[in-house]
Order: structure tokens, then sequence, then C-alpha cells
């Protein structure tokens, strides 16, 4: 009974963690997202696939308001998330993007010790005390499988790890903030196969925990990563399914056409 | 050798194999071959001018200069003539105005760069940029008698903090640009990572892009501090030199670049002595800040 409830439970509230419904996104005249509406499911996966320039970076940007930085960008339309919808006017910025992290193409550790790194997002959020820190520095870094390379050095720069350890550790520094979802954007492009490979069991872990949504160029990587899989192209959502039936029988030709390789 | 290599695999396709071809080309070879050894010979002779130049300069700063060093230098104030002055006034003069001048102009050249490297869209950036660019090359002596006409002649006082202000407006555009152009060079990725943590803007840039860039902040204070510590004409009109000890910044202070002026072309050989030891002091001074800034900073890479 209970675990019948429990299920019940799950399966109302993965439903969505965000949902975007109509969104319209500017960048000064320049329309690049047409009327895009769909779901990102609670503590699933959601690749993002499409050639350069379909506009899957941006919806990616616009979850975490990225494009606030940058005047004549603009989104209208409703992107609902804890009950907010978020490109309204009047949001707390920094609450959202604590609860909305991101990581991106090249890893961008800050220019200072690996624990810093680590622990600056964290003070921005939270008054903790040495030690909490240092347990929380501690658990996401062995989240990350990073601990046992960098517990030794935890002090040192962390711009000398190599590129595929920045790129865990930026993770890290995401997650510690605990945010509810993580935006990766091309979290592999600038790394080697090996590096690529650890990040992508890193987010089977991840997603027992957050709702990820995963911008990629790469086809493999959006089937083995995902749980569901959205396609653009020229700023619209051509697509969106199971990664299962997206790979295997695309109800359109277009999606057919780019995961097979014949353009994009 | 190689060349010749070359020319025989060229001759083997047949396009190149044409006889007629062959000479405008090797015309062509020769020509271009000559002008290259001409252009290397005449930026060697250009180089060897400046060092034999700067070296000459050197040479006979370190001979004349080093003669007149001795621990009175800088154990003794500047005396009348035959009295066997030092130049420790004009030494701690030089140090307290160009440490007032850094003071002030440092962080306010800071906060300016900063304004232009990430606020820098509209009329005011550009417009702030403009007239700092046009202090970087306006006449020192100018900047000394602008000082003279709001500082000194309303309080009828010349003082070692005037003449600090007018080497610190000297100093300002050279920090507003290097720092405007460091932080420029820091990546946009790492603004956004910050942003994206949940970082205020202000919170992104000094905890953030003013770390990544501050050994070319260094460096470009460092260079202010070169540049001002060598100015005279800005402080002729403001601390105007003392022949007295004075550590007091309200009043008239020597420095080593106007004791140098008033020295080098007195009639006393003893005061002579002194302006060369003077100017060796404040060239090895501006050396040692280069030669800082290179091996410091360049290894690590601003």
């Amino acid at each position: 009974m209970s675990v019948l409830a429990g299920d019940l439970r799950e399966a109302m509230t993965s439903s969505a963690m965000i949902a975007v419904k109509n969104l319209d996104f500017y960048y000064g005249q320049h329309k690049a997202l047409h009327g895009i509406t769909m779901d990102f499911p609670k503590r699933k996966v959601t690749g993002m696939i499409g050639p350069s320039g379909c506009g899957k970076s941006t919806l990616l940007r616009v979850l975490n308001r990225m494009y606030d930085l940058y005047p004549g960008q603009r989104a209208t339309g409703e992107v609902m998330f804890d009950g907010r919808n978020i490109v309204a006017p009047g949001m707390d910025m920094n609450r959202l993007r604590a609860r909305v992290g991101m990581v991106f193409q090249k890893p961008t550790p800050f220019p200072m010790s690996i624990y810093d790194n680590i622990a600056f997002g964290v003070k921005l959020h939270e008054k903790l005390s040495r030690a909490e820190m240092d347990a929380r520095v501690e658990d996401v870094l062995h989240r990350v499988a990073l601990w046992s390379e960098v517990k030794d050095r935890l002090k040192s720069s962390a711009t000398a790890l190599s590129g595929g350890q920045q790129q865990r550790l930026c993770i890290a520094r995401t997650i510690a903030t605990r945010p509810e979802v993580v935006l990766l954007d091309e979290p592999t492009s600038a790394l080697d196969p090996v590096s690529t490979a650890r990040i992508e069991e890193l987010l089977d872990e991840l997603k027992k925990e957050f709702t990820i949504a995963i911008v990629t160029h790469n086809m493999q990587q959006a089937a083995r990563c995902a749980d569901q899989v959205a396609f653009f192209y020229l700023g619209e959502l051509v697509e969106i399914d199971s990664t299962d039936r997206m790979f295997t029988a695309p109800r359109e030709k277009r999606t057919q056409d780019y995961i097979t390789g014949r353009f994009g | 050798m190689s060349a010749d290599h070359a020319l025989k695999q060229a001759s083997a396709t047949p396009v190149a194999a044409e006889p007629d071809r062959w000479r405008v080309g090797s015309a062509l070879v020769a020509r271009r071959r000559f002008m290259d050894r001409l252009a290397t010979v005449l930026s060697l002779c250009a180089t060897s001018v400046a060092l034999v130049a700067l070296v000459s300069i050197l040479l006979t700063l370190l001979v004349r200069g080093a003669a007149g060093l001795s621990l009175v230098t800088f154990t003794h104030s500047t005396a009348s003539p035959g009295l066997n002055g030092g130049l420790a006034n004009a030494i701690v003069g030089s140090l307290i105005q160009t440490a007032i001048a850094i003071a002030i102009g440092a962080p306010l050249g800071m906060l300016c760069g900063i304004f232009l490297a990430n606020y820098g869209r509209g009329w005011v950036a550009s417009t702030t940029r403009f007239v700092s660019d046009m202090l970087l090359s306006a006449p020192s002596i100018l900047i000394g008698l602008f000082i003279y006409q709001i500082v000194v002649a309303p309080t009828g006082q010349f003082s070692g903090f005037a003449g600090g202000l007018a080497l610190a407006i000297l100093a300002l555009p050279i920090v507003v640009r290097t720092t405007e152009d460091m932080l420029a060079l820091v990546p946009t990725a790492l603004v956004e990572a910050g942003i994206a943590l949940g970082a205020r803007k202000w919170r992104v840039i000094v905890f953030i892009c003013l770390r990544a860039a501050r050994t070319g902040v260094i460096t470009g204070i460092l260079l202010a501090v070169a540049r001002v510590t060598g100015e005279t004409a800005p402080l002729l009109f403001t601390s105007l030199g003392n022949q007295e000890w004075s550590v007091n910044p309200a009043h008239p202070m020597a420095s080593l670049p106007v004791t140098i002026y008033q020295y080098a072309g007195s009639a006393y050989e003893d005061w002579v002595q002194l302006a060369w030891t003077g100017a060796l002091l404040v060239t090895l001074g501006v050396l040692a800040i280069n030669i800082i800034v290179r091996v410091g900073f360049d290894r690590k890479g601003a």
C-alpha cells in the first residue's frame, strides 16, 4: 500500500522539474527560439541535440537566466520551476542560480586553490563552520571521483589539474551549492575519451539526486547518458522522446536525417 | 643545397618545367633573398645603434656615478658646496612622493580600469577611455602646473603632498590602461562560471577576475612606479625641492630628479658629482623594478 503510494508520488513528482511552455528567445532583433514547449523530468537526464546554432545552448542558458548578463537578450513565455515562472521579472537571480547550477564546455577552474574553488560557491549561500565546509568539500570531491587524486593538494592551485580533473572539479563546485538542477553545456567536448567516459559515468550517479540537462554534439553520448532526448533545428524543437525511441524510431524525417549523419 | 633540391622537385612537375617560368622564378627568388638579407642587416644595424647608445649611457652613469657613491650619500642630506653632503633627503623624498602617488593613483586607476573592462559600453566609458589615453601622453610639466594652480597657489605652500598628487595623475592612466587590458584577457567563461554559482557581479570581478589578472595588474602598478620616480617636471612647481632633511609632506620636499636637475648644471664640482650619483640611483631603481616585473611575473604568464 505504502509502496504503491510511494510509486504514485514518484510518478507525480517526476513529471516535471522544469516545465517550458511557449518559450521564445531573442538576441536583439533575431529570434533564436520559436515557441519551445518541453518538460525536464525530475531526476532524469535530458539530452539536447542538434546542429550548431539550433538553439539548444540558448535554451540551456534560459534555464538559469545566464542571458541576463547581456543586454538585448530576452525571453518571453513560461518556464515553470518550483511554482515560479523564472523568465518573469522579479526573480532573485542568485537564488535561482544556486538551485540551477551550470557546467561549461571548457573547464573553468577559478584561479585559486582546489578547496577554495568549491568553497567559493558554498560561501555565497550558506554559513558553514570550518569543519562543515571541510566535510562538504570532501563529500563533493568523493562524488565526482576526484578525492583520491587531490586529497593531498587541496590547497594547491586548481589550474594545475588536467583538463578532465578540472571539469570534474567544476561539477563538484556546482553540486556543492546543493542545486536541484544541473545544466551541462557540452561538458566533454574539450576532453579526451578517457576523461569523457569518466564524466559520463558520473552523470549516471548524479541523476539519482539531480535533474540534469545536457547539451551535446555527440550522438553516442546522448544515447548513452540521456533518458529522454530533444532534437532542435533552426530554433525549433523538432522532436522530443525517450532515448530509445528517438534513436530507433524517430517520428520526424529531420530527426532521422540528423542522427544518421545526413546533415548537421 | 636544400633550395636546389626544392628546385629540382619543382622542375619535375610539367608546368614548372617551362624554361621561361624558370628564369622569372629564379630572378624573383634572388631578389627576395637579397631583400631578406638587406632587411636583416638593416634591422641589426638599427638594433646595435640603440644598444650602443643604451650601453654607453649606462656605462657613463655607472663610472661617473659610482665615483661619488659612499655611505655619506645615504646618511647625509644635501648641503652647501664643499660641506660633503649626501642625498638622503632626496632619496627619502622620492620614496615618500612615489608612495603618495601610488597610494592615490593605483586604487583609483584599478577602479577605473574595472569599470571600463566590465561596464564600459556607454558614452561615459568611451569618454573616460579617451581622456585617460590623452592623460597618458600629456606633457608632464602641464600636470605640474595644473597641481600648482589647484593646490599650491590656493594654499600658498609648496609641498611633498602636491608633488605626490602630480605624480599620481601621471600614474593613473598607466594603471587604468593595464588594469583594463588585463581584465579584458580574463575569459568570459570564467565570469559566467562565477555568475552561474549565484555570485553577484562585483564579487566575481573582485574575487575571480582581479585574481586571474593580478600579475598583470601588479605589473602595471610597478611600471607606473618606474615611470613616476624618474619625473622631474611635475615636481618643479609642486614639491619644489628642499635642501634640508624633511619627511613632512606638508612642506617642500626634496626628490632625486629635482636634485639632479638643480645640481647637474651648477658650478660646484661636488654638486655635479652628486647629480651623477643621483642619476645612477634613479636608473638602478627603475632597472630593478623592470627586472622584478620581468623575472617575477612574466614566467607565470600574466
